[in-house]
């Protein structure tokens, strides 16, 4: 995937930079306005991040300019303004999604997957990690050609998981995924942890590869390594 | 009092004492001026009996001298002087006594001493003085009523703006976006008083929108700091080297940082609710919204062994949708937070009020500041500013939202209008 990082602000850019330059991605950034518009006129991407808040002007011009050139780039906003109307503004442009800071590296992964996945119409609408099939049209879950009954919250778990597999997942960025508002009231991860196990369970019935790695004190990891 | 009665009591205490003072004065100097006629009628009197005494060589009879009663009576040897004074006047043909002026003093008639004595009657004058004491006394009445009306309508109309400038500073609210209107009057001091309650309602109002612009901005300012935080922590615990002390610290780094996001969010949100910038009203079933987000707090309230009880009557209310969630999930939050172990929480909708009771603290908390920001248990973790912004959501809808201590429970009431 080719992607864009429109965001001003260096250490934020940098690091998205760094965490989304993997899997055979190519990550591409500037930081105002201008440069933006330069580098779309030049060369086409898959995906495209974007600030709103741009030191010389504000991001819905990009969104703007990719609408006027029927430009098929998919767009993530991500902004500081927890505005409604930002959010429906920047959605009846053309942004697919709306990232508010701040925000965890694992969850815009998530979301950039999720928007590529729905956005592509010639994918088959499955992701695959070696013998673990997501069908995310049915949302169901199918390991070595078997089917396994997730809960809800284990079926975004374990797509959460996927879409950052190889990374080591905060458990804040999990609760936060999965619980949203709800969870700053607990700092306490034990629902967690049961969540995990029981999907941990379900997957090993299954296989004897047990990808779901417990960093301890901090958080998981989705690996096959 | 009013200020309008107090200046008609006033005005009516000076005139009354200055009409009776007045009239005082009035009755004595036409008593007096009254009094010296009829003395002077009466040395006339004098002289004329004497003249006809001396024309006549023989004391006057009674008849010689119309109404007057004249009397003579010998003397034996003293003179007595001439004095003037007040006596009874009798009227001998309808037998009626009246107020009478005499006079007596003496004579000397053919070598003999004789007193004299004339009585008139103050009959005329005395009828004059009750004429004019009527007329004054209708005439007093007559000021006092004039007086009385005019206090009343002209200084109630003249008093008409000041109550409208009042009435305007009751009703003014620095929230409303609305500005102050001016009142229109002709009197300049109420003019100068609404100018100034003009501009200070301009100034009030500017100072507060700053004020917010600067809650605002700050809190935006700071997400993207925040962003930087969390997002260089995400990268540095990929680490592999890491030990466990560091991803403990790190983890803690984690937890500040999501709460400062998450005081900011509320900060904003206050502020989006104080400025009614939260749209999309529409129809909400508040007994479905309620089982819904008891089944979201499910899994939290298993792990704490909380037991929930619901008694819920189906109730429409028109309102934002996403403040009604909030404002669920802050009542949510607060009663298992601050729940015990196996606790309880009862949660009663009916169709004028939401009530939401927990176990916990077996002590009531401070009625007075439980809403306040950044009020908070000693022992609590939140940021402190869930129940205002439920306060605040429940300002903006005109609820009333209460906090009682009842049966050892916490009880928070949102009484619908």
């Amino acid at each position: 995937m080719k992607i864009l990082i429109i965001e001003d602000e260096q250490g934020l850019r940098e690091t998205i930079t760094a965490y989304l330059t993997e899997d055979n991605n190519i990550c591409e950034s500037c930081y105002d306005l201008q440069g933006a518009i330069a580098k779309l006129a030049f060369y086409t991407y898959d995906f495209v991040l974007l600030d709103i808040g741009l030191p010389d002007g504000d991001g819905f011009a990009v969104l703007n300019y990719l609408k006027d050139q029927t430009r098929s780039e998919a767009v993530i906003i991500i902004s500081a303004r927890n505005s409604l109307d930002d959010r429906i503004k920047g959605l009846n442009i053309g942004a697919d999604d709306y990232l508010i800071k701040p925000f965890h590296l694992a969850e815009l992964k998530a979301r950039i997957i999720a928007v590529f996945r729905r956005k592509s119409t010639n994918s088959n609408n499955s992701l695959v990690f070696n013998e673990i099939v997501i069908n995310l049209m049915g949302r169901s879950v199918e390991v070595n050609g078997s089917a396994i009954i997730l809960t809800r919250k284990e079926y975004d778990m374990l797509l959460y998981f996927i879409a950052n597999k190889g990374k080591v997942i905060a458990k804040t960025a999990l609760a936060e995924h999965l619980w949203g508002d709800e969870m700053d009231m607990h700092d306490n991860f034990d629902f967690i942890y049961s969540h995990i196990k029981n999907l941990r369970k379900k997957i090993l019935d299954l296989t004897s590869n047990d990808y779901l790695k417990s960093i301890y004190g901090i958080g998981y990891k989705f690996t096959d390594e | 009092m009013k200020l309008s009665s107090h200046y008609n009591k006033v005005s009516i205490i000076v005139t009354l004492s200055v009409l009776f003072f007045g009239a005082v004065i009035y009755f004595f100097a036409i008593n007096n001026i009254a009094e010296s006629l009829h003395d002077d009628h009466l040395s006339e009197e004098v002289a004329e009996v004497l003249e006809y005494i001396n024309l006549n060589k023989q004391l006057p009879k009674q008849r010689d001298f119309d109404e007057d009663q004249i009397k003579f009576s010998k003397l034996k040897s003293t003179h007595i002087a001439t004095r003037f004074y007040d006596t009874v006047y009798n009227n001998p043909r309808v037998n009626i006594n009246r107020a009478g002026r005499a006079v007596e003093g003496s004579l000397v008639f053919k070598g003999d001493l004789y007193k004299f004595n004339i009585v008139i009657s103050k009959e005329s004058t005395e009828y004059l003085l009750q004429l004019i004491a009527t007329i004054t006394l209708t005439l007093i009445a007559a000021l006092l009523l004039v007086l009385f009306l005019t206090n009343r309508y002209l200084l109630k109309d003249l008093w008409k703006p000041f109550y409208r400038i009042l009435y305007k500073i009751k009703a003014y609210n620095v929230l409303e976006i609305e500005e102050l209107q001016l009142t229109p009057t002709k009197v300049n001091e109420f003019k100068e008083l609404d100018n100034a309650v003009y501009v200070m309602s301009k100034r009030v109002k500017h100072d507060f929108q700053n004020l917010k612009h600067f809650t605002e901005n700050a809190s935006h300012e700071m997400m993207t700091p925040l962003a930087v935080i969390t997002s260089k922590l995400d990268t540095l615990i990929q680490d592999e080297t890491l030990k466990q002390e560091q991803l403990d610290q790190i983890h803690d780094i984690y937890s500040a940082a999501g709460k400062l996001s998450r005081l900011n969010q509320s900060l904003l949100l206050l502020v989006k609710i104080e400025n009614n910038l939260v749209g999309d009203i529409e129809q909400l079933n508040l007994d479905r919204l309620i089982d819904i987000k008891t089944r979201q707090f499910q899994e939290v309230l298993l792990s704490k062994d909380i037991q929930v009880t619901t008694a819920l009557a189906s109730k429409e209310i028109t309102c934002s949708k996403y403040l009604i969630d909030i404002l669920l999930n802050n009542l949510f939050s607060n009663a298992i937070r601050h729940n015990t172990a196996n606790g309880k929480i009862l949660i009663k909708l009916s169709n004028s009020q939401l009530v939401f009771q927990n176990t916990g603290l077996s002590i009531p908390l401070n009625n007075e500041t439980v809403f306040d920001r950044f009020e908070k248990g000693k022992t609590s973790d939140g940021i402190g500013l869930g129940l205002t912004i439920v306060k605040n959501i429940c300002n903006s809808y005109n609820w009333d939202l209460d906090y009682i201590f009842t049966d050892s429970l916490h009880t928070f009431i949102v009484k619908f209008r």
